[in-house]
């Protein structure tokens, strides 16, 4: 990485967030339970977080998420359950997957524009996930269950609730330094042109589509990578991964999190699971609580959770600019 | 064909909107170093014949040449690559980032990563040149700002700082001054004038307002109900009777 783009990137409160992240385990009352309820937190953060690339810098609402998630999922999951246990490869092959999934829809979802791209979205990953709950070709309903974990190199099989922590933060600690590179490059700049008037960005010379595209494919990517995470923490992958709803709680993560500053939508991610688990432990009724939690921040807080520092006095923080 | 430094022409173009012909049959040529005027009523089809140079639209029938090359159905993207740069009537800038990051953006369009792989990771320096327009235009000190909070004049003025930041051949300006006080228009003409020269830009530039065009054009088309009725130096074109009468109706009897 060269120099000018290190002094770009370089945040100090990311990388004390993230090392206190890496001391999390070593709190005392971090068992097995909190240590997959820490990992689930920072996975859909990420998840939330690539979201953002396409919500709060390019302006486009993708209602269809999940489906990226849930084939990353069952890409990582297949592999395990032939006995293919190498993480590498099924990262691999998760990255063929959702990436030529992605590739169609993302042509399609951008040749139109506004509520086009969001009905697209939705439209196709619908179809995916009629095709794994309705047909048996990878486990109907019941999706593919108890595979086995993956392993890093040799004989290292990522099994416990501890490692497969630690892999979901390396995931996050990447994925953050990735997008953190594409929001300020040159590529980042038009997105945000895009966003706030594609028409003008075309009269500037910029191929709008192309751009969309991109972003998409990169969204999608680091989604499914995400996705090819999770079957090595619950052992398996089911169409419910893909529902519509999961896709409509990554938006939800967005919003709660701040539209626009990638750390935003980690922090929302993170709060929307552990929410989640605390209210659904005491009432059935959970999503109503989380409801009003979502209605009371996008009344009130509409820079979401990350705009307490303006409340603050901090600076502004949304500098997607 | 030889072009002795005709930068655009139009020849004999038509754009029809269903049964409504919004040009019929407009022909005429830009030269290097020009400011060219189009002047009109509104619905003359001045709009319509920008659309159509800057790649809005396909015209129906005839063609578009920029520098010897058909242009006619590229798109606004393609265009504005070869070096035609189109400014709004309703200002089209981007709202709700600084002023700087307005031109920056535009400015990178013309960097050498720009549509290449390493724009994904790599920020062109283009400081210099979209802090030298924004000088030009005196909108330094507000170079912090958000777009959406400057006065309409400064918008305006960010509006031609974009399209002149893709460093254009040929400018297109739609009704630049609209919505200015006419001091603000005096002063406005004066600054576009001086900046065409000092960058050697050929200018195309629509007006409904005559003074305007009087004061700073080289050459004047005058377009009426979709058809070029006269053209030629300003003078001439306003004491043209056919312009005055498109202008203020038929002499009463």
């Amino acid at each position: 990485m060269s120099r000018a783009v290190y002094a770009r990137v370089f945040s100090r409160w990311a990388v004390i967030v993230w090392l206190l992240l890496m001391l999390l385990p070593a709190l005392p009352f971090m068992s097995k339970f909190y240590l997959l309820l820490a990992f689930d937190a920072l996975l859909f953060g990420t998840i939330a977080m690539s979201l953002d690339l396409l919500m709060g810098y390019t302006g486009l609402v993708s209602f269809g998420h999940a489906a990226f998630f849930g084939l990353g999922a069952y890409a990582s999951a297949a592999l395990l359950e032939r006995g293919i246990v190498s993480l590498w490869a099924c990262l691999l092959l998760a990255v063929l997957v959702v990436g030529l999934y992605a590739l169609v829809v993302s042509f399609f979802a951008t040749a139109r524009r506004g509520i086009y791209f969001a009905l697209l979205t939705l439209i196709f990953a619908e179809v995916v996930y009629t095709f794994f709950r309705y047909t048996q070709t990878f486990g109907g309903s019941d999706g593919i269950q108890g595979v086995a974990a993956p392993r890093l190199v040799g004989d290292v099989a990522i099994d416990s609730p501890l490692r497969n922590y630690y892999l979901v933060l390396v995931y996050l600690g990447l994925a953050y330094l990735a997008c953190r590179v594409l929001v300020t490059s040159h590529f980042g700049r038009v997105l945000v042109a895009i966003r706030e008037n594609e028409d003008r960005a075309r009269f500037l010379g910029y191929n709008v589509q192309r751009y969309k595209m991109a972003v998409c494919m990169i969204s999608a990517l680091l989604t499914g990578l995400g996705g090819a995470l999770y079957p090595g923490r619950s052992a398996f992958a089911t169409p419910d991964l893909m529902l519509w709803t999961v896709s409509g709680e990554f938006i939800i993560m967005v919003m709660i999190g701040g539209l626009g500053t990638l750390a935003g939508p980690v922090v929302g991610g993170a709060f929307f699971v552990l929410l989640q688990e605390k209210v659904s432990s005491y009432v059935d009724w959970y999503f109503i609580v989380i409801g009003l939690v979502l209605i009371f921040i996008v009344l009130f807080m509409p820079r979401g959770l990350l705009g307490i520092r303006d409340l603050l006095g901090g600076r502004r923080w949304r500098t997607t600019a | 064909m030889a072009h002795d430094g005709v930068v655009l022409e139009v020849d004999s173009v038509s754009k029809s909107f269903g049964a409504l012909a919004a040009l019929s049959r407009v022909s005429f040529a830009v030269r290097q170093g020009q400011i060219f005027s189009v002047i009109g009523p509104n619905g003359a089809g001045k709009s319509t014949l920008f659309n159509v140079i800057s790649g809005l639209h396909v015209p129906t029938v005839g063609r578009v040449r920029f520098r010897g090359r058909e242009i006619a159905g590229f798109s606004p993207e393609a265009i504005n690559r070869l070096g035609i740069a189109k400014t709004f009537q309703i200002t089209n800038i981007f709202p709700e980032i600084s002023v700087f990051e307005n031109v920056r953006v535009a400015a990178q369009s013309r960097a050498r990563e720009s549509g290449r792989l390493a724009s994904l990771w790599r920020l062109p320096d283009v400081e210099a040149g979209a802090a030298g327009l924004l000088r030009a235009f005196g909108l330094d000190a507000k170079r912090h700002e958000l777009a959406e909070n400057l006065s309409h004049g400064e918008q305006r003025y960010l509006e031609i700082c974009l399209a002149l930041a893709t460093e254009p051949t040929l400018v297109l300006l739609d009704e630049p001054t609209a919505g200015m006080t006419p001091g603000e228009t005096k002063e406005a003409t004066a600054l576009i004038r001086k900046i065409a020269a000092a960058r050697g830009l050929t200018v195309l530039l629509i007006e409904h307002d005559m003074s305007v065009v009087m004061g700073i054009s080289d050459r004047v088309a005058v377009l009426h109900f979709g058809e070029k009725i006269a053209e030629g130096a300003p003078e001439q074109v306003r004491n043209d009777p056919q312009v005055i009468e498109a202008y203020l109706g038929p002499p009463e009897a």
